[in-house]
């Protein structure tokens, strides 16, 4: 049998904070064995880390920063809110292990997943279901990483941790402590099953181009990866990448066509998008988020692009991005075995960007999972990236929408 | 129903396909479930290995190289004997319980990843086996024992994943069950049991089969369904004869569902589906292949007439009106008809044809029929041909700026002008709108031809004012999709503004617009109010003509829609429409336009029986090109 809790309480103080929540945690007492906790980047990360090393010494743990604070099926928690979820699964095997992401990312990725199964007690099997926290930067190469030990055969979902800011403020936890530089991985072998979605709110408004020419921020000490694949376009259909983008979208850009210029929240209704593949003849996108403009136009994204990938211009609205999160909740609960009345409660992970473009409007972003996991407990992150399983296959992306649903 | 919102569509083709991958699963799981089954409980004697059935019906979904059961030995030993293999040296080796054998003793299915940590097989056969091969464990329970099964892949061949997990779940309850029935020489109890488990099983398999072939909603044939049938309908018939395929989309079906909400929609189908089913034949085949698109297939049939006959009676049936919920329907249908072999070889070909048929009658006159001929045929391939071209004209630049003067009807003076777009081609002929904006629009290339018919407008701009004077309006046309597409306007806008004579401009938006306003009002009213830019809705009293948008909007101009305007003078429920439309323009300080006035009886009943000032239409000026306008 399979019981989840979430406890959500905020404020300046930290200690206070988690009083709050060690008070709360007395009234409906469990034993978790897989445990997530997600907070503002405000807080005092260690205290936090120090409150459930002692609290919970026996659970799997895996969590980190998010921005604005979190969200449950009490509501928005604000940007200092401190979020528990608590999985109790006496029949299920869970296990968390973390790693600094120094060097091959995928190297780490590969090693942390293994030390994971082994924390599980369940080395050398398939997890139902990976769940990874990150700092933000190389997700690519983490997922490669996961990749080539399960493959597509079992669902990496998880989020890129995230400050209010994007100032490098953000942190990771995991069993060992807190990171800011790494990445937590967790394997779910749960004895109720688990549904997972993962979606984007975007559809294309009609241009599209060619990536002629990537470049590659080093982030790390990885450098240059490959000079196919990078998360800096410099050049659409042979055109300065910023400079075509910018015409896609009217030129809203305008005076911040300048290098240096940080465009994320100007580009959130206004992605681009990458095919990756066709139901019925439809296609389905995979999001990707610019965020500034360059040096000679070059244009820098939240997710990496293979050079000769076409890219579609994206556009949402705030009631799609409103919808969405309730959707994928209720696509992720009606993948349980038992369906919906087997939901014990669940995950959500919506991206910060859609947060910043949604607005005034968020708390109907959670009523709508509330709604969607009638009631059940859940915890939301918001984050910089988002990672999940698009028809079948593992990737990153961002301004996506991901969730997972615990059966009873 | 044609689906505008592509995320509705992609996201209603997700899960379908879910749907559908679910059932085929579920279907496929149940063949498996039932093999296996009766390879354990159709081995009579003793002789028989039950287990050669159950790895045959295992193979196909589990494509496995080696099957291996692993029993307790019950003798005290720690290690499990293999009782049955396909791998006939490893029957009677002893295998040691590791953690992984552990865990599947108690119950557990595991797939393995590398590294498992399992070195403890035995060894020394041929082929030999690896514990790197990609493994499936799950349990097998017999009677007073426990035991389990590893199916084994090859290296380098991908694991088991997911679904294979589920389906050897469930196969291992059946099997345990069946296998310890044999051991206890299968009482007549527990055989009855199990045959009355695999009765269910069947029945289960059989609703599988009809959900996966049938809509939900109608219980009629799907999509793929129907395809199967013609076909095979089609590979039965002989030399000379011939059957109908009759292409039904309900009209107007999507406004249902706006307006009453999809349950009415949903009982809607249900009921045109119960009708339609009355009054076909009994051989005849009616499915239903998407949202509010149904197709008859009409077997026998003699000619045309027979056919007609039949269908008209089915359009007569469909326009009965109906109730649901209080709510007066009255549906109507237009259906387009093909016929094999004349049409198509094929249920697609055939599908397509009466398809394009079907739009033919619901362009002609919606709630009708009409026939596929080879001028139809003809009809899209010029369809394409004038895509071609106006593809190739959007990227030389020939589109082009005419204006239509609005006048002050009751002085004459020209009070401004409605920017029109003209294709201007290669060998000078002037293409109207009603010719090449369908194509464009289907194309997405109207936001290229309306930034060429500006570009015309604002460079002619100085010589229109000196001819025309400073002070006179400019009313540009937007369509929904730009209304609501925030870059385009935007851009439009900017523009404007470069101009230095935003103020003039009035943009003419529809009622259709101003449904879905939410980007419009946020981001772009506001931009376009401070520049000055005016706003009228065109084409009023055609569309959805909804008062609380009317009052929830600040627009500057009513512009009747001609519908309205023509002939009014000998149509007096549009006088008293157009009466009540005119003090609500008053009361809202909207100023009125009467589009579309052709004829003198028309302009002087606007003159002496309503306050309008201001007319557009060819009685007063048909629209030219700037060239000609000018004089040049």
């Amino acid at each position: 049998m399979v019981q989840l809790r979430s406890h959500v309480a905020a404020g300046d103080v930290t200690a206070d904070v988690l009083s709050e929540l060690s008070a709360a945690l007395e009234t409906a007492p469990i034993e978790p064995d897989f445990l997530c906790v997600f907070y503002g980047c405000m807080h005092d990360d260690e205290a936090i880390w120090a409150f459930v090393r002692d609290r919970f010494p026996d659970a799997a743990i895996l969590g980190g920063t998010s921005c604005g604070g979190v969200m449950s099926e009490n509501g928005l928690g604000g940007e200092h809110s401190i979020g528990l979820l608590l999985v109790e699964d006496p029949d299920g095997d869970y296990g968390t292990a973390a790693v600094r992401l120094q060097g091959n990312a995928a190297d780490c990725a590969e090693r942390a997943l293994h030390d994971a199964l082994e924390a599980a007690g369940c080395a050398g099997e398939l997890p139902e279901l990976i769940w990874i926290y990150q700092a933000p930067g190389q997700e690519e190469a983490v997922i490669d990483g996961l990749r080539r030990v399960v493959g597509d055969r079992c669902p990496i979902i998880g989020g890129s941790s995230a400050d209010n800011e994007v100032a490098g403020d953000w942190s990771q936890l995991g069993p060992e402590g807190l990171m800011r530089d790494g990445l937590v991985v967790g394997v779910l072998f749960s004895s109720g099953g688990i549904g997972f979605a993962f979606q984007g709110g975007y559809e294309p408004s009609g241009a599209s181009g060619v990536v002629t020419r990537v470049g590659f921020d080093a982030a790390g000490e990885s450098g240059i990866v490959t000079k196919a694949w990078g998360r800096q376009i410099i050049s659409i259909d042979g055109e300065p990448a910023a400079e075509v983008y910018n015409r896609w979208l009217g030129g809203v850009l305008g005076e911040k066509m300048t290098a240096g210029s940080n465009i994320l929240t100007d580009t959130t209704m206004f992605p681009v998008g990458v095919d990756v593949g066709k139901i019925e003849g439809i296609t389905h996108y995979l999001l990707i988020h610019p965020d500034r403009v360059l040096e000679d136009g070059v244009l820098s994204t939240f997710a990496a692009v293979e050079e000769g990938t076409r890219l579609f211009s994206m556009r949402g609205n705030k009631s799609n991005l409103v919808e969405r999160a309730g959707k994928v909740a209720t696509a992720a609960i009606s993948m349980l075995p038992g369906g919906s009345s087997s939901l014990a409660g669940g995950l959500v992970i919506y991206c910060a960007g859609c947060m910043l473009a949604v607005g005034n409007e968020m708390p109907n972003v959670s009523r709508a999972v509330s709604a969607s996991f009638d009631g059940a407990p859940f915890l939301g992150c918001f984050t910089f990236g988002e990672q999940g399983a698009i028809l079948g296959r593992n990737a990153h992306g961002n301004l996506m929408i991901s969730a997972i649903a615990f059966g009873k | 129903m044609r689906m505008e919102d592509s995320e509705e569509l992609r996201e209603a083709l997700v899960n379908l396909r879910r749907e559908l991958d679910i059932l085929r699963i579920e279907t496929t799981h149940a063949n498996l479930l039932l093999s296996a089954l009766d390879a354990l409980l159709g081995a009579n004697d003793d002789d028989d290995d039950p287990f050669k059935g159950v790895f045959a019906a295992l193979m196909p979904v589990f494509e496995y190289e080696h099957a291996i059961v692993l029993i307790e030995r019950g003798d005290g030993c720690e290690a499990l004997e293999c009782v049955a293999s396909n791998h006939e040296a490893l029957i009677g080796s002893a295998w040691p319980t590791d953690r992984l054998l552990q865990k599947a003793l108690s119950g557990r299915i595991l797939s393995t990843v590398a590294g498992s940590g399992t070195d403890t097989w035995p060894s020394g056969f041929d082929p030999e086996i690896s514990c790197d091969q990609p493994a499936l464990y799950f349990p097998l329970a017999v009677r007073g024992s426990r035991g389990a099964v590893i199916l084994l892949r090859r290296l380098g061949q991908s694991g088991f994943d997911r679904s294979h997990v589920a389906l050897a779940r469930k196969f291992s309850l059946l099997a345990s069950h069946a296998f310890a029935a044999r051991q206890a020489s299968l009482t007549q109890a527990e055989s009855h049991r199990l045959k009355d488990l695999a009765r269910k099983l069947e029945a289960s398999q059989e609703a599988l089969r009809f959900r996966a072939n049938h809509d939900q909603l109608t219980g009629l044939p799907n999509r793929a369904y129907v395809g199967e049938i013609v076909d095979q309908m089609i590979g039965r018939k002989q030399w000379g004869e011939q059957l109908a395929l009759a292409f039904i989309d309900l009209d107007e079906f999507k406004r249902v569902n706006d307006v009453h909400g999809h349950a009415v929609g949903d009982r809607l189908l249900q009921e045109i589906a119960r009708r339609v089913k009355a009054e076909i034949r009994r051989n005849d085949v009616f499915g239903r292949i998407s949202g509010d698109e149904f197709v008859i297939v009409l077997d026998p049939v003699g000619g045309q007439s027979d056919v007609a006959q039949i269908v008209e009676r089915i359009l007569n049936s469909i326009r009965q009106p109906l109730s649901v919920e209080g709510t007066e329907i009255r549906p109507s249908a237009s259906i387009g008809i093909a016929f094999y072999p004349e049409h198509g070889q094929d249920y697609e070909t055939l599908r397509r044809r009466a398809d394009l048929a079907m739009y033919q009658a619901k362009t002609s006159a919606k709630g009708s029929l009409s026939f596929f001929t080879r001028d139809l045929g003809q009809e899209v391939d010029d369809r394409l041909v004038l895509e071609q071209r106006v593809k190739e004209a959007v990227a030389a630049g020939e589109f082009r700026c005419a204006l239509q003067q609005k006048i002050n009807i009751r002085t004459g003076c020209v009070v401004g002008f409605e920017a029109l777009a003209r294709w201007v081609d290669a060998a000078g002929v002037v293409h109207s709108p009603g010719h090449f904006l369908p194509t464009a629009s289907r194309l997405g290339l109207l936001d290229e031809i309306s930034a060429q018919v500006m570009e015309d407008l604002l460079q002619n701009l100085p010589a229109l004012d000196a001819g025309f004077g400073p002070t006179i309006r400019y009313s540009i046309n937007v369509s929904p999709a730009q209304t609501t597409s925030v870059p385009f306007m935007q851009k439009l806008l900017r523009r404007l503004s470069e101009s230095g004579r935003a103020g003039r401009f009035i943009l003419e938006l529809t009622e259709e617009s101003f449904a879905a306003t939410g980007l419009f009002q946020t981001h772009v009213l506001p931009a376009l109010r401070n520049a000055g830019v005016a706003i009228s809705i065109d084409d009023f009293g055609s569309g959805y003509s909804s008062l609380a948008k009317l009052a929830e909007l600040t627009v500057d101009e009513l512009k009747l829609d001609r519908s309205l305007v023509s002939s009014i003078h000998r149509r007096p429920r549009n006088q008293i429409v157009l009466r009540a439309v005119e003090s609500l323009g008053a009361a809202l300080n909207m100023s009125i336009v009467a589009e579309g006035i052709e004829t003198d009886e028309e302009n002087r009943y606007l003159l002496e029986q309503t306050c309008i000032a201001i007319g557009q239409g060819f009685l007063h000026h048909r629209p030219q090109l700037l060239a000609d306008l000018l004089g040049r």
